[in-house]
C-alpha cells in the first residue's frame, strides 16, 4: 500500500472524526432559537392560539401584533400557512373555523387598510 | 516522500481531515436551525409564547389544552413560570391583561388536581388533537366537534376522546390601572386597582381554614401570611388576593416565594392600621385585622404578625 494512499486514508479518518466530533460528540445545540426556525406544526398551532383568542377578543390589530411573533412575513401568509397545514393534517373543524375567522378578518383588514376590524 | 520520515504523514493527514470535516460541519454546511421546538426558544420569546397561551387559555377556558401547551416550553414548574412571568410584567408595568391571563391560567393549573364541579348542561364530549411533540403524548387538545380528527403524519401523538366539564367564561372587561404606592409599603408587587366583573371559577371560592397571630421576632416586620391551597392541600400559585386598607388598596398574587410555598403571599402591616382581606374570585373577607402585640422573652414588645390559611371548601 503506497504512502499516499495511507495518506489519503487518514485524511479520510479525520474528516470523519471530524465530522464525529462536530456532530455527535459536540452536537449543535438549540438555543436561544427565534420562533422562525419553529417547525411547522408548532407554528400552525401558535397561529391556532392567535385564533382562539381572536375568537373571544375580536381585535384584529391585537391578532396581527401577535402574529408578528413569527416572523417578517405577513400575518396573512402566516394564516394561510397554518390553514393549509391545518386542513393538510387533518385539524379539527372546530379549530379549522377559527383559523378561517382570522383569516377572513385578516382579508378584511388588509384590504381595507384598517387595524380595528371587529 | 519517503521511508525516513517515519509516520508523520499519517498524523499530517489525520490533522487535516479533521479540518476539513470541522471545516464542512461548521462552514461550508454549517447547522441550520430549522424544525426547532418551543422549548429552544431565547427567553423573550417564550415569554411571549406562554403570554399567547395564556390569551388563549382566557378565550377558551380549556385548561387541559393550555397545560400541553405550556408543557411544551419545558418549564420546571409551568404555574411558578407564569406566576413570575406574571409578576415581572406587572413590575415592568407591561401588558397587564397579559398578567391577568397568566395569573388565571396559573391559578387553573393549581386547581386542577381538585374535581372540577361540573354543569350537566355545559358539559360536552369533545374528540382530541393531539399537540405537535417530539415524543408520543396523550396529551389531549380538545375540540367541540363529534367527529374525530385524523392524525397528523408527523406528530408521534395519539388521538384521543375525552370528556371534559368547562364552565363558560364571560368576556373579561378589566380595567387595571396603577395607584401610588400608599404609606405602608407593601411587600410584594405594584399596586394594581382593577375594576373587573368578576370571572366564573373551575372551583368554589377560597374560604378561610385558619388564621394563627404569629409572634415571631425573627420575622421582623409584621405581616399578613397568605397560604391558598386546593382542597388536596396543594398550594396553588397565581391567586390573586386584595388587602384594603383606609388609605389604600393592594393586589398581589401567590407563588413569588415557592421556597416557603406555591400558594404562599405576604404582605407588610403597619401597626395600628386596619385591614381587610380576600381572595380573589369571590373569596371569604377576613375583616379587622390589625398587627397583634407580641412580647418577646425579654418583656420586648414588638408588632407579630397574621397567618391566613385558604382552601377550597
Amino acid at each position: 500500500m503506497s504512502r499516499w494512499f495511507r495518506f489519503l486514508i487518514a485524511v479520510a479518518v479525520g474528516i470523519g472524526l471530524g465530522l464525529l466530533y462536530g456532530w455527535v460528540l459536540s452536537p449543535v445545540e438549540y438555543v436561544d432559537t427565534t420562533p422562525e426556525t419553529l417547525r411547522a406544526d408548532y407554528r400552525a398551532d401558535y397561529v391556532l392560539m392567535v385564533a382562539e383568542s381572536y375568537q373571544s377578543e375580536r381585535d384584529i390589530s391585537l391578532a396581527m401584533e401577535r402574529l408578528t411573533f413569527l416572523g417578517f412575513s405577513p400575518p396573512l401568509e402566516l394564516v394561510e400557512d397554518a390553514m393549509a397545514y391545518a386542513v393538510q393534517k387533518g385539524f379539527a373543524p372546530a379549530d379549522l373555523g377559527l383559523l378561517r375567522t382570522l383569516n377572513d378578518a385578516l382579508i378584511v383588514a388588509t384590504s381595507v387598510g384598517g387595524s380595528n376590524q371587529p | 516522500m519517503n521511508d525516513e520520515r517515519g509516520s508523520w504523514y499519517l498524523l499530517t493527514g489525520l490533522l487535516l481531515g479533521i479540518g476539513l470535516g470541522l471545516l464542512y460541519a461548521w462552514v461550508v454546511s454549517p447547522a441550520e436551525f430549522v424544525d426547532t421546538p418551543p422549548f429552544s426558544l431565547r427567553e423573550d420569546y417564550k415569554d411571549r409564547y406562554r403570554a399567547a397561551i395564556a390569551a388563549a387559555y382566557v378565550a377558551s377556558g380549556d385548561v387541559q389544552r393550555a397545560q400541553a401547551r405550556l408543557s411544551l416550553l419545558e418549564d420546571d414548574d409551568p404555574s411558578l413560570a407564569l406566576v413570575a412571568q406574571a409578576q415581572r410584567y406587572l413590575a415592568n408595568g407591561q401588558d397587564l391583561l397579559d398578567a391577568q391571563a397568566m395569573a388565571d391560567l396559573a391559578s387553573a393549573l393549581g386547581q386542577a388536581p381538585t374535581p372540577l364541579p361540573t354543569r350537566p348542561e355545559e358539559t360536552a364530549t369533545f374528540t382530541a388533537t393531539s399537540l405537535p411533540s417530539d415524543t408520543p403524548s396523550a396529551t389531549p387538545l380538545p375540540s367541540a366537534t363529534p367527529t374525530e380528527t385524523p392524525l397528523p403524519d408527523t406528530m408521534m401523538t395519539t388521538t384521543v376522546s375525552v370528556t371534559l366539564a368547562v364552565t363558560a367564561r364571560p368576556t373579561q372587561t378589566l380595567t387595571l390601572t396603577r395607584t401610588p404606592g400608599p404609606t405602608p409599603t407593601p411587600s410584594l408587587t405594584p399596586t394594581l386597582t382593577p375594576s373587573t366583573t368578576p370571572t366564573a371559577t373551575l372551583a368554589p371560592p377560597f374560604v378561610l381554614d385558619n388564621r394563627v397571630e404569629v409572634c415571631n421576632p425573627l420575622i421582623g416586620e409584621s405581616q399578613i401570611q397568605v397560604f391558598v391551597s386546593n382542597a388536596a392541600g396543594v398550594g396553588i400559585p397565581g391567586v390573586e388576593v386584595i388587602v384594603l386598607w383606609q388609605a389604600g388598596e393592594e393586589h398581589f398574587y401567590t407563588g413569588l416565594k415557592p421556597d416557603i410555598d406555591p400558594g404562599y403571599a405576604d404582605f407588610v402591616m403597619q401597626p395600628e392600621t386596619t385591614y381587610t382581606l380576600q381572595v380573589s374570585d369571590g373569596g371569604q373577607v377576613i375583616p379587622d385585622l390589625v398587627a397583634p402585640a407580641c412580647t418577646d422573652t425579654g418583656d420586648k414588645q414588638y408588632w407579630g404578625s397574621w397567618r391566613l390559611v385558604f382552601s377550597h371548601p
